[in-house]
């Protein structure tokens, strides 16, 4: 168990180092350059020393490798850097981004997988019936829809359209309000993001869990509960869906890892302040330190989830228990 | 049955008494933005536009563009100068107030200038290059010691640079503190009252303004990054107007539509097919002079634009500038290009419907074009087509804006050099505006020419635009400027295509006084104060 433990645990260090690493060399093998970001769009007009200046100002200046080792040295010492573009620390900018994403993509992806699992759970049981076709049909429509035009038909219909919901943003920009009215109105905001969210995770759930329910059906231990006398509902509950969650489990635990990484599409969309707008903006500014940081609490939270998803998958599969 | 009676006669007593206020504050509008402007002062704000037009809401250059880009006195009561155009002395309106009380005075001003030269800025710090000195002689009066005569000193300049209060800058020294600076206290009609992280911000008027108090007592900027979000949201009335121009499908809807209103004028915005003028091939000026005759602008701008745009000018500047030089346009024809590619020797030898020149090389270029554009995407793939037509062959490859620069621009530097072939490329209003702008587009000597991406080199350009770089009489520019663009249009070191023209839309009903700067459109601090007096 201990020897176990001990090298899961270099294991997961590698894993870290390496993402670490990479986390650092993918934004600045990206072409192009963050001056235009650190200077404006009158950096055409700056003479060659001016903009040299404003590059040390940042470090840019300094050989790759002295900024690595800058870069390692900060993460050690917890120090996420200051963002290019907005001149913030950016463990306050990820601060103010953090919440909302964690919101609208954790809720989604809870909602999201207990319909899935649900609504799957039910098409296997009612295999090749309409129900079952018929949900087959759906899911694969919502599955291969994208995003971003599912937000936009949202927007048109129940916002522009009906106006039951805001079109943009968390809350209502400038009205100042708090306590319950602000609850209220940031729960109105969340409405059309959120089902858009639960809708494109919805399909994925169901149609692992349809599967795995329907291969775990036809398992002899089914047909013996059967044969003993076990009544359907059961057979179902007890015998067939505990030991058919064992693969949404796993999508779930991966998934809950990358809740903090946002959903950028979505959050585009609706102008939603969340983590998913922040990494796309900082890709298009090539805004290393904000790329790296969010990388950075992305990998660790990715890591994290799966050390999470190792201790407890022997609770629930006896089957990979060590000894 | 009295109440409501008496409520409906309070009512229809209101409708009358509104419209009477004329000149009331408005309440609220809402404007939405593009992006974050970082705090709204001058070392965070981001963009040229509308972050720039924002930031001076909230801070005061000493002069202003008015409706036609021409620099207007605003801090400023009185200007002389000097004989040889080097001395110039201004006084400062009395009674200006900073937001937190303390009086704004020329020790202000001279601050903000040296200021700009000790911690880098794109855009004051090129401005000092020229300056001898700031002297503050007395409190209400500034000189500016020029080294040499300067024709952009009023527009990029004075109207350009904002005056930052000394007591609260002077403790902030370097760019990386500035770029981090959060404080907002300037001495515009507005003061920043509300930053949030990616979602608005809320500006609030500053009743003390010394032109008067804005007609508009807040201002709420809400971020919508996606334009057809931004539209949607102005159509169902969450937001009052956006600093987006109208696609030019949604003009004829919006303009039926009740409460909106629509206005319509100049862009000074360009979209160019930009060449290499350092290609091997594109160097030729028949070749260049071959592909835009082979390019209908006309018809582009009635597919493209739905006639929303004018039509390119071969000198670059705009019709509707006082700058362009009258009568200059560009007649394309097909013929005409054949007839020049046969002339020069450029003829299919192997044919496979491409032209070779006579050394062989096949006249095979590369059309970078950016992506997220789908008009210049749409224009790119027109472009190919019709050079296709005169047997000229064309890769379009569309990319994103840091590749692209990177390729035409790198490290914003043309001093550097360039790797391509074609561009569809464009430069914003303020390029256009300044009178120094074809020096700047056109300038052989890359440390003047600074935006000459193409690597353009005529002596002659260069010989004019030194004369009008020091030129301060306004006639006289625009007689250099025109002769410049004769030369141009001869030339073709870039092909302009078309100028979107600026289409803003807003809700009337919450704010109708609204001014229309040409060129760039109505985010102007004229919008909500009157010029002083």
């Amino acid at each position: 168990m201990t020897r176990f433990v001990a090298g899961k645990g270099v294991q997961y260090a590698l894993v870290l180092l390496f993402a670490v690493t990479l986390n650092f060399a993918l934004p600045r093998m990206m072409p192009g350059s963050p001056l235009i970001f650190l200077a404006g769009e009158d950096v055409g007009f700056m003479t060659e020393q001016q903009r040299g200046q404003l590059l040390q100002a940042f470090g840019l200046d300094q050989p790759v490798w002295r900024q690595y080792v800058i870069y390692l040295r900060n993460l050690v010492t917890g120090n996420l850097g200051f963002s290019y573009q907005q001149g913030r620390p950016i463990a306050s900018i990820i601060a103010d981004r953090l919440p909302w994403t964690l919101v609208l993509v954790g809720t989604g992806l809870v909602v999201g997988t207990l319909v899935g699992v649900a609504w799957g759970t039910l098409a296997a049981w009612r295999r090749r019936s309409a129900l079952d076709v018929g949900s087959v049909g759906v899911a694969m429509f919502f599955d291969s829809v994208p995003s971003f035009w599912l937000g936009m038909v949202f927007i048109a219909v129940f916002a522009a359209g009906l106006r039951w919901f805001p079109i943009f943003g968390a809350t209502t920009p400038g009205a100042g309000l708090s306590g319950w009215p602000l609850l209220v109105d940031m729960a109105r905001h969340l409405v059309l993001p959120l089902t858009t969210l639960t809708l494109i995770t919805i399909p994925g759930m169901f149609l692992i869990m349809r599967y795995s329910m329907l291969t775990v059906l036809g398992e002899q231990y089914v047909a013996t509960a059967r044969s003993k006398g076990v009544g359907e509902r059961d057979v179902m509950f007890r015998h067939a869906m505990r030991n058919a969650l064992l693969p949404v489990a796993t999508v779930f635990m991966l998934n809950v890892g990358f809740i903090v990484s946002g959903a950028t599409v979505i959050e585009t969309v609706f102008s939603y302040p969340g983590v998913g707008r922040l990494l796309f903006e900082a890709v298009l500014a090539r805004d290393y330190p904000v790329l790296q940081a969010t990388f950075f609490i992305i990998t660790v939270s990715v890591i994290a989830a799966n050390i999470f998803a190792d201790l407890l998958y022997p609770l629930i599969d006896p089957r990979v228990r060590h000894v | 049955m009295m109440g409501r009676a008496r409520m409906l006669a309070l009512f229809v007593i209101g409708l009358l008494v509104i419209p009477a206020l004329g000149n009331a504050q408005s309440a609220a509008v809402r404007m939405a933005i593009t992006r974050d402007e970082g705090y709204l002062n001058p070392y965070t704000y981001q963009t040229g536009y509308p972050g720039w037009n924002l930031m001076t809401l909230v801070y005061d250059p000493l002069f202003y563009p008015d409706e036609n880009n021409e620099p207007i006195p605003w801090l400023v009561r009185e200007v002389r100068v000097s004989q040889d155009g080097r001395t110039w002395t201004l006084t400062l309106h009395p009674n200006l107030r900073w937001h937190d009380g303390r009086p704004l005075t020329s020790e202000d001003v001279k601050f903000t200038f040296e200021y700009a030269a000790r911690v880098t800025h794109s855009r004051w710090t090129p401005t000092t290059r020229n300056l001898d000195g700031v002297d503050a002689p007395s409190p209400q009066t500034v000189v500016f010691r020029l080294k040499q005569p300067d024709a952009g000193f009023r527009l990029r300049t004075l109207a350009d640079v904002p005056i930052l209060p000394k007591h609260i800058w002077e403790s902030v020294t370097t760019v990386a503190a500035a770029r981090a600076f959060t404080n907002t206290v300037g001495s515009g009609p507005y003061r920043v009252e509300e930053v949030r992280d990616n979602q608005f911000y809320r500006l609030v008027a500053n009743p003390q303004y010394f032109a008067g108090p804005p007609r508009v007592r807040e201002l709420i900027l809400p971020i919508i990054r996606d334009a057809t979000v931004s539209f949607t949201a102005l159509q169902a009335g969450q937001i009052d107007t956006t600093v987006r121009t109208l696609t030019p499908e949604l003009v004829a809807q919006f303009e039926r539509l009740p409460g909106v209103k629509v206005v319509r004028g100049a862009g000074f915005t360009s979209t160019i097919l930009q060449f290499n003028d350092e290609h091997p091939l594109l160097k030729d000026v028949r070749l260049r002079q071959a592909i835009a005759n082979a390019i209908n602008t006309n018809l582009m701008v009635r597919l493209l634009l739905l006639g929303y745009a004018v039509v390119g000018s071969p000198g670059y500047i705009h019709p509707a500038s006082p700058f362009y030089a009258a009568g200059l346009k560009f007649d394309a024809s097909k013929a005409r290009a054949v007839a020049l590619l046969n002339e020069a020797g450029y003829t299919d030898r192997n044919g496979d419907g491409i032209r070779e020149a006579p050394n062989g090389t096949p006249l095979q270029f590369t059309l970078l074009t950016l992506a997220g554009n789908p008009i210049r995407i749409r224009g790119a793939e027109l472009i190919r087509t019709w050079l296709k037509d005169v047997g000229i062959g064309t890769t379009v490859r569309v990319q994103e804006d840091a590749a692209i620069i990177d390729q035409v621009w790198p490290d914003f530097d043309v001093c550097k050099g360039r790797r391509f072939d074609m561009a569809v490329f464009g430069w914003s209003a303020p390029v256009m505006s300044r009178p120094t702008a074809l020096v700047d587009l056109f300038n052989s000597d890359c440390r003047v020419g600074t935006i000459n991406i193409g690597g353009y080199k005529n002596p002659e350009i260069d010989r004019l635009g030194s004369q009008l770089l020091t030129t301060v009489e306004i006639a006289r520019q625009k007689q250099i400027s025109a002769e410049m663009q004769r030369i141009l249009a001869r030339d073709l070191p870039v092909h302009v295509l078309f100028y979107p023209d600026t289409i803003m839309a807003y809700r009337s009903g919450a704010y109708d006084r609204w001014a229309f700067q040409k060129g760039q459109g109505i985010v102007t601090k004229l919008s909500f104060v009157d010029r002083p007096k």
